[in-house]
């Protein structure tokens, strides 16, 4: 599946990815590939997108999270790393 | 010779001017490159910001959500008080980039005045607020602290008090005057409605997918729809940058071009005088000779 972060600053991700781990304004949520259409609020936390290269991991705050047709969109006011982890 | 002497001045003076008219066409590109990135980097968020909202909004929302309600006219008892923001930069020499968005402020202003509005003009940039101190027009707020380098939290502090006026009534609708950035030729004065929010249009033949939503689309809808209103203010923020620099660079160009024909014509003036005066001493020289043998 497909993936963006983005913020009002920068595009920060985008690229294909196996799994996304969200922090949603009520606990995590994780999302994989083939998940229903999906729109929820965002908390603050850790978002880490696994892809088959390793794990980014980002710290984002507030925004949304929506997907359709096999597309994560993140879109947070806040967002912060995104360096690559094994 | 004296005519001589003052052309060569005069030569040395507009080469100077051209220094500095070529150094500030140099730094405006590069400073326009920058901006310009920026804009890009904003849009994405915006485009996705204004889909999600296109998704949300049905007609039952509007009905709950006052950001998204046209308020009725001044006759009819509706809020007589609106906004204008105008954009300008804080800094000149960047052609008719500024008056024009200043034209646009006050022909906006005017339009909405004879529609019965009392107008707060918010003036954001050095050479709007000057310009409408100079021509005695209240402003309501002003800042000039922006710069080159807008970011989400200035919109956000500009925008925060505005909103919560609209909400409770005190005001019938935000208007945005800004340069929109095409391209850096093309930046006209545009202005955009911010308040009360138009939903943006779902693309046509699309079918809105079933969303799971968590919370509510209410409670999703309250809390994206400030940060919508305010990321319109902040693309504007950005777009202006990017724009002022554009027209800076344009009209720095050409005042470097007009300099070089200047000094062309200056040069060729001073060559002439020389030749001329050259040409006459050799006469007088031999007529001199002449007139001795």
């Amino acid at each position: 599946m497909h993936v963006t972060v983005i913020s009002p600053e920068a595009a920060t991700f985008d690229g294909p990815a196996d799994s996304v781990i969200a922090p949603a304004f009520d606990g995590q949520v994780g999302i994989l590939p083939r998940h229903a259409p999906f729109m929820t609020l965002l908390g603050e936390g850790a978002l880490v997108v696994r892809t088959e290269g390793g794990e980014r991991r980002f710290h984002v705050r507030g925004g949304f999270l929506q997907v359709v047709d096999d597309t994560v969109r993140v879109v947070t006011e806040y967002v912060e790393g995104g360096s690559d982890e094994v | 010779m004296a005519k001589g002497q003052q052309l060569k001045a005069r030569i040395r003076s507009v080469r100077n001017t051209r220094k500095i008219t070529r150094t500030m066409e140099l730094v405006a590109t590069s400073k326009l490159k920058r901006a310009q990135d920026r804009v890009r980097c904003a849009r994405p968020y915006a485009e996705a910001l204004a889909a999600v909202i296109g998704d949300l909004v049905t007609p039952e929302l509007v009905e709950r959500f006052p950001l998204l309600q046209q308020p009725k006219p001044p006759a009819q008892g509706g809020p007589e008080r609106t906004a204008v923001i105008m954009l300008t930069s804080n800094r000149g020499l960047a052609g008719g980039f500024n008056s024009n968005l200043i034209k646009m402020t006050l022909a906006r202003v005017g339009e909405l005045e004879k529609a019965g509005y009392t107008v707060d003009v918010h003036a954001l940039g050095k050479k709007g607020i000057g310009y409408l101190k100079y021509i005695g027009r209240p402003l309501a707020t002003q800042r000039v602290d922006i710069g080159d380098k807008p970011a989400p939290h200035h919109a956000a502090e500009v925008m925060d008090g505005l909103v919560d006026a609209f909400v409770a009534g005190e005001l019938a609708g935000v208007d945005l005057v800004f340069a929109k950035f095409n391209n850096p030729m093309s930046t006209p004065p545009t202005i955009m409605h911010i308040l009360p929010v138009v939903p943006p249009e779902r693309p046509a033949g699309g079918t809105q997918p079933d969303f799971i939503l968590r919370p509510s689309a209410d409670e999703i809808a309250e809390r994206l729809l400030p940060l919508y209103v305010r990321n319109q203010l902040f693309r504007g923020l950005v777009e202006t940058v990017a724009s002022e620099h554009g027209a800076r660079r344009t009209a720095m160009k050409s005042a470097t071009d007009n300099a070089g024909e200047i000094i062309q014509y200056l040069q060729r003036t001073f060559n002439k005088q020389r030749q001329a005066q050259i040409t006459q001493e050799i006469a007088e020289i031999v007529g001199g000779a002449a007139s001795l043998g």
